[in-house]
């Protein structure tokens, strides 16, 4: 359903985490690894996120954009979906569906803005036909429930709305990890209003505890954005990028 | 759908795309500015029939039309047996054409109130329309209370299932302009789309800034009238081309059968734009004959009336809503609403034969597919005799709106800033947590619970069960 998270096909195809990254057959050829898979797709997210401060979208677009794109790679190879051209393709896509709109033309424009690399150029009419072959790896399910929707709300119940600039920051950065294939995305919420307690050394057990979910559930995520901050100086190491990217066609 | 089974266009050389092969196309049944629709069976099921409606390419060159995204984005999510099901999606990628495949319903409420009108010259069957009104309202209460309102409502997007299982079934089609509004929408105008506006709410026509579910269920009551009269309720005479929701003939008819709009009955009227302008003057005239019973020929105090004027209440806060409506009274007396609006329970009652809907055969659905890329659509239609039916005949231009235009970009972007600051490398306050923290430890704290709300509605019927 479209306002109900658990009846939405997102919930349906919430992703066991050992069904992601896995190399597909094609990309296996290329030397391709699950490690790259990683790396390619942090730096993809990236990516979209640069291009989308030139086209001026809103942050739902963004993350839109990216659940579209680590989709897409859970199903399609690297090899035949150039992530180069996925990720504006994503955005294009993701902006139609949010109901901003951005034309070809001008992601085609600032693509050459951001992008000094020859090999992210592409022609309007790529980002077309690549919209049709995302439309189609998606399975046309384009709806994406996002942890930004509670946020506000469930920090406000916890009395921590001065931590909304920080607690929005960490959800933002959960984007540069499968983490919204995998969960529901106000438990991702808790988990980033969960970090930014401890931080800020605020005792909110008692808040925690009165929600009825799985606090398990919950510090296993925040475990997962924490490990993903202690490995961030090796995924952003330009050369391991590169040299991943490299492998591709 | 779903099942893997959504086939992709064939970059092989044959003739015509495989998906296709799965369909017996027999012709046109319909065209609006979105595109065309045709009329297939299933080869594998030929009792089943399926309309695929394809979308033309954008004009501005961008790729898949923003209404077949949305139309795509909400059916894909949604099921109920009053709402049109979208079979398949496919794709031809050699001229970048896509097609929606819907369960073909063989009649349409335009349809059904023209036979009336024009053939037979007789109102429709009391059961028939209490049947098809609750129907719809029992479609529109499942999409409002997922947060989706159609905003197009007509009687030719509320279709009637023909022959067969669904015999009589209705089913609210055309999604285009439908819309989630978990945020404030913009409206219609503003993204320079034409809708009719023979059943857009008065609020609307004032220049309210944003569509709630009670502008669907203006739209319902335009529709309940029309089956009880066979004639459009407020027939306006539409201003083209303006970007301006003030329609003054529209308001105009309204207020002669509604009467006056006052701030005792609708309060925050003195707050619409086009209200406050008063271009037209609107504010002085004197509508006191206020007569929607004579227009509909029902007393007062008949419960079929009452529902229907609070459908047509002025403020879209008091208006009626789906939910009310169903159960009313109207719907608690006889004759009782059944699923099969076209054939009434109880036997000896005259059962009407509508016709089906004509089909243009010399248009074939391959003749409008083009498998060569780059090249122009050709014309020349592939006709195939065969399919010629005797009692189909030349299709009307069904009168489905589409929009094709874009929405200027400028949604101003905020909080992208926010994505520098993080990602400094180490842990953030050393967080005291341990990895697979004992399951029973936290138990308790799954029972407990303080408010629902959380952005999401409901949960879980189970969750599901996964590995930390």
């Amino acid at each position: 359903m479209a306002a109900d998270f658990w009846t939405s096909s997102q919930f349906k195809q919430l992703l066991d985490p050992e069904e992601l990254n896995v190399v597909h057959p094609l990309d296996k050829e290329r030397g391709i690894t699950a490690e790259d898979y990683k790396l390619i797709k942090f730096h993809i997210s990236n990516y979209i996120v640069k291009l989308a401060q030139y086209i001026k979208v809103r942050q739902r677009v963004v993350a839109t954009a990216i659940t579209y794109m680590r989709r897409v790679y859970t199903r399609r190879s690297m090899t035949e979906y150039n992530p180069r051209l996925v990720a504006p393709t994503c955005l294009y896509l993701a902006a139609k569906a949010e109901e901003s709109t951005v034309q070809a033309r001008l992601l085609a424009f600032y693509i050459k803005k951001v992008q000094s690399d020859e090999k992210y150029r592409c022609e309007i009419k790529e980002i077309l036909e690549m919209e049709m072959k995302i439309l189609e790896a998606l399975n046309y399910y384009l709806v994406v429930f996002h942890p930004y929707r509670s946020l506000t709300q469930l920090l406000q119940d916890a009395g921590m709305s001065d931590s909304t600039q920080q607690t929005w920051g960490l959800v933002n950065d959960t984007y540069k990890m499968d983490l919204i294939l995998v969960h529901p995305p106000h438990l991702i919420a808790l988990a980033c209003i969960y970090i930014a307690s401890v931080q800020k050394d605020k005792e909110n057990t008692a808040w925690f505890e009165e929600l009825r979910v799985d606090m398990n559930v919950v510090k296993n995520i925040a475990m997962e954005i924490l490990d993903f901050y202690d490995s961030y100086k090796l995924m952003s190491d330009e050369n391991r990028i590169s040299a991943a990217m490299n492998k591709l066609p | 759908m779903g099942d893997g089974r959504l086939s992709n266009s064939g970059s092989n050389s044959s003739s015509k795309p495989e998906w296709l092969e799965q369909y017996d196309v027999i012709g046109k049944i319909g065209e609006g500015t979105y595109g065309l629709v045709f009329l297939a069976k299933i080869k594998s099921n030929r009792s089943k029939s399926i309309a695929i409606k394809k979308f033309k390419q954008s004009k501005d060159g961008d790729g898949v039309s923003p209404t077949a995204i949305r139309e795509i984005m909400l059916l894909r999510e949604i099921s109920h047996e009053n709402v049109v099901k979208l079979a398949n999606v496919h794709i031809n990628h050699a001229d970048m054409s896509l097609y929606l495949a819907f369960d073909y319903a063989e009649h349409d409420l335009y349809e059904i109130i023209r036979h009336h009108r024009d053939k037979v010259n007789q109102s429709i069957n009391q059961y028939t329309i209490k049947s098809i009104l609750w129907q719809l309202l029992n479609g529109l209460n499942y999409l409002h209370s997922n947060w989706i309102v159609h905003r197009d409502l007509k009687p030719s997007n509320i279709l009637v299932m023909g022959d067969g299982e669904e015999h009589g079934v209705v089913k609210i089609a055309d999604f285009g302009l439908a819309r989630i509004y978990q945020a404030p929408l913009k409206p219609l105008s503003e993204n320079g789309v034409v809708v009719t506006i023979w059943y857009r709410a008065p609020e609307l026509l004032l220049g309210a800034k944003h569509y709630t579910s009670a502008v669907d269920m203006w739209a319902v009551g335009c529709i309940f009238a029309e089956l009880l009269t066979l004639k459009p309720l407020f027939q306006g005479q539409e201003v083209k081309g303006t970007p301006n929701p003030f329609q003054f003939d529209q308001l105009d008819r309204i207020f002669k059968v509604l009467g006056h709009p006052t701030q005792e009955k609708w309060p925050t009227l003195v707050n619409l734009p086009h209200w406050q302008a008063d271009l037209q003057h609107i504010q002085e005239r004197t509508y006191n004959n206020a007569g929607l019973y004579n227009v509909v020929h029902l007393p007062p105090k008949n419960p079929a009336y009452d529902l229907l004027s609070k459908m047509l209440e002025y403020d879209p806060r008091k208006r009626i809503t789906a939910t009310q409506a169903l159960e009313h009274e109207y719907f608690r007396m006889e004759p009782f609403p059944g699923c099969n609006a076209l054939v009434p329970p109880q036997p000896g009652e005259k059962v009407v034969n509508y016709p089906t809907r004509p089909v243009d055969t010399s248009t074939d659905i391959e003749g409008t597919i083009s498998l060569q890329p780059s090249q122009p659509v050709s014309s020349g239609n592939t006709m195939s005799g065969a399919h010629v039916m005797q009692n189909r005949s030349i299709p009307r231009p069904m009168p489905m709106v589409g929009m094709q235009r874009m929405q200027p970009p400028g949604i101003p972007a905020y909080n992208l800033a926010s994505q520098a600051g993080m990602g400094g490398g180490v842990n953030p306050g050393g967080m005291p947590m341990q990895r697979g923290v004992s399951a029973q430890a936290h138990q308790q704290q799954q029972m407990r619970r303080k408010d629902p709300g959380m952005g999401m509605t409901g949960y879980p019927p189970q969750q599901k069960n996964k590995r930390f």
